[in-house]
């Protein structure tokens, strides 16, 4: 408990506000659920304003999203790609590393991927796990250095994964643009198709979502019930106790951000060989980004990345069919900085309490 | 025009995108705040610019709309992460996007259209008349000579020449001592976190009015992350970011060359160049001796909000 606040007199005043270190879950959760309803309100007001009318679009976006088995599908292939990114960004912030990069490493993945599978012959049995490969390579070197930097020269993990956005983003533009653009393609500036292709299970949603489910609930396990996950958590607690109880820091640190480039890179491949069965500039589609909402809305809970994931592409997949109403997707990325912005302020008012004080 | 010139010309003015940009996070940072939401603030001063000189057809109006756009998030901002005391990191990772994804819905219908009226150039007298340094240095637009000469002099002497200076960064390194010394903490950070929003919207529109002259979505292109990144490199000291901005804009300089002179690299790899660059840039400090690097420190109190009564 902190020290009563001083700046408030309180000789006959029998109530007053103060600010606990830990706020409650009941407060926090209550918190948060009215960002989210805040956020939706305030862009649902700013629709208003543009002229449409919120109702009707909210009425169509739920036909088209939930409410017809299109729909859910369609959510489906969207929830698996932000789940793996979600818990890329998660599983960093487990050990406090930030990484903003999910959306590079997810583009590292996807074209080596892509490269593998365009390239190499062979049956897709034997492809599939090796772009699976090619793809987690291709995340892991993408972070590699920002977590090396970060680990052994305190250089901010924040800012380098960031910049390696733009890079890879640019060399997948390039390659499908340049070498691997395929020249008898109807579509501009994209490769060949991709032949080995991720079965379905369920109309258009392959086993990707399935295998993200089963890698969550790994990685939760592994996190929650090992010791080498409670050492992981203990360095993001507290990096100096970590230290003095002898936990090797930096590299816990390097292979806590390896897998999560690993796992970003894997929702790469799966958004490759599952849904788009291209690679084109794009591909990544702010879903690294969209990781990081997640991976906030989850706080320390497993379960809250799968919900967190699925309350995002609900979100995004809203955005399609707004776009189809001449409303402009990239509505959507602003939204979630909404959504975003409400929920930070949100955890923090949840530290207040009202307190009763015995009168004098 | 010869080589050099042509290549430091652009350079200096592919620069003052990020230099003005870094400028106001070296104030925000000072004061112990992190504001990640420059790129977004960038975004929105970049469309506000263009919007404005469509319709007033008057480059000054539209500089001075996108600075009073980026005062007036700032304010907000600084209420969120100084008075509320949120995460500064989620809310400036929250002000990117709602300013990325913004600025590409208002900017619609801007997108492609040359902006009508432009900071022309304003050739020094004398100087312009050297050979190479003048063309490149002292025939550029005023907007360059504020970002290059008088603000970063200005605010090099104010941090480090003045009693305010000293007290804004002692807010920045401990806000608990320069409270208890009569400081007033949140003030002054209140201040310096909505003013450096507006060097942050200013860049923004000094990048449609005077180096891209058109909106289109991603014009912005991580140039805000590119002046965060600066402030890190440059110590936290506004001469030396605005040197590292210059070494940033003769990166995409050579970029541009390589395009215009058909190097045999593809176009999209030489765009790599100044993101590369910049991670070069902010690695470094890293390799200097421990005195060096305890000079170029971050502020002791960066990021972290500030709590009277848990003193």
């Amino acid at each position: 408990m902190s020290p009563s606040p001083s700046n408030v007199d309180t000789d006959v005043a029998s109530f007053r506000i103060q600010r606990h270190p830990t706020p409650r879950k009941v407060t926090t959760l209550a918190a948060r659920t009215s960002a989210v309803a805040l956020a939706l309100l305030t862009a649902g007001a700013a629709l208003a304003l543009t002229g449409a009318s919120p109702w009707a679009l909210v009425r169509e976006v739920v036909a088209d999203t939930v409410g017809s088995s299109f729909g859910l599908e369609d959510l489906g292939l969207l929830v698996s790609p932000l789940l793996l990114t979600g818990l890329s960004v998660w599983v960093a912030l487990r050990i406090g590393a930030w990484n903003i990069g999910a959306e590079g490493q997810f583009n590292a993945g996807a074209l080596a991927a892509a490269g593998v599978g365009l390239y190499v012959p062979g049956s897709t049995l034997f492809l599939l796990p090796l772009m699976l490969l090619a793809a987690i390579g291709g995340g892991v070197l993408w972070i590699a250095g920002p977590a090396l930097a970060r680990a052994y020269a305190g250089v901010s993990e924040l800012i380098t994964t960031l910049l390696l956005n733009f890079v890879a983003a640019l060399l997948v533009y390039w390659l499908a643009t340049g070498p691997w653009l395929d020249p008898g393609g109807r579509a501009l500036g994209s490769t060949a198709r991709i032949v080995h292709e991720i079965p379905e299970f369920w109309g258009s949603v392959h086993w990707g979502l399935p295998a993200a489910l089963f890698l969550a609930v790994i990685l939760g396990a592994v996190l929650n019930f090992t010791r080498w996950g409670y050492e992981i958590r203990l360095c993001g607690a507290n990096p100096q106790a970590a230290r003095y109880a002898g936990i090797p820091v930096r590299r816990r640190l390097v292979v806590v951000m390896l897998t999560s480039g690993a796992l970003a890179g894997t929702a790469g491949m799966f958004e490759v060989a599952g849904t788009v069965h291209h690679l084109q500039g794009g591909i990544s589609n702010n879903f690294g980004y969209l990781g990081i909402m997640v991976a906030v809305l989850a706080r320390r809970s497993t379960l809250g990345v799968v919900a967190g994931a699925v309350f995002m592409a609900l979100l995004l997949d809203s955005g399609t069919v707004l776009a189809t109403r001449g409303v402009d997707v990239s509505i959507v990325l602003a939204v979630t900085g909404l959504v975003l912005l409400y929920t930070a302020i949100g955890d923090e008012v949840a530290h207040y309490r009202i307190v009763r004080t015995s009168g004098p | 025009m010869n080589l050099a010139t042509g290549l430091l010309h652009t350079a200096v003015l592919a620069g003052g995108v990020p230099a003005l940009a870094a400028l106001g996070e070296v104030l925000t940072e000072r004061v112990g705040v992190i504001n990640l939401g420059v790129e977004g603030l960038m975004a929105l001063g970049a469309i506000t610019a263009v919007a404005i000189v469509v319709a007033t057809r008057n480059p000054t109006f539209g500089l001075l709309g996108a600075v009073g756009v980026g005062l007036a998030i700032g304010t907000l901002f600084a209420l969120v992460t100084v008075i509320v005391r949120a995460n500064q990191v989620l809310c400036g990772l929250a002000l990117t996007m709602l300013g990325t994804g913004l600025a590409a819905a208002l900017g619609k219908p801007y997108a492609g259209t040359p902006v009508p009226a432009l900071f022309g150039p304003c050739p020094i007298p004398y100087l312009s008349r050297i050979p190479v340094l003048g063309e490149a240095f002292f025939s550029q637009n005023i907007l360059v000579y504020v970002i290059y000469l008088m603000l970063p002099v200005g605010l090099h002497l104010l941090l480090f020449r003045t009693r305010h200076g000293l007290n804004l960064r002692a807010v920045g390194e401990n806000p608990a001592a320069a409270d208890a010394a009569g400081i007033p903490v949140q003030r002054i950070r209140y201040l310096y976190v909505s003013l450096g929003a507006g060097f942050a919207t200013a860049a923004g529109a000094y990048l449609t009015l005077c180096f891209v002259p058109s909106w289109s979505d991603g014009v912005v292109a991580g140039r805000g992350w590119i002046a965060v990144a600066l402030v890190i490199f440059a110590g936290f000291r506004p001469i030396n970011a605005v040197l590292g901005a210059l070494l940033f804009g003769l990166t995409t300089a050579l970029g541009f060359l390589g395009q215009a002179r058909n190097w045999p690299v593809a176009p999209p790899l030489l765009s790599m160049l100044p993101y590369a660059a910049t991670l070069m840039l902010i690695v470094m400090p890293a390799a200097a001796s421990p005195r060096v690097r305890r000079l170029m420190a971050a502020p002791a109190a960066l990021g972290v909000p500030y709590f009277r009564d848990e003193r």
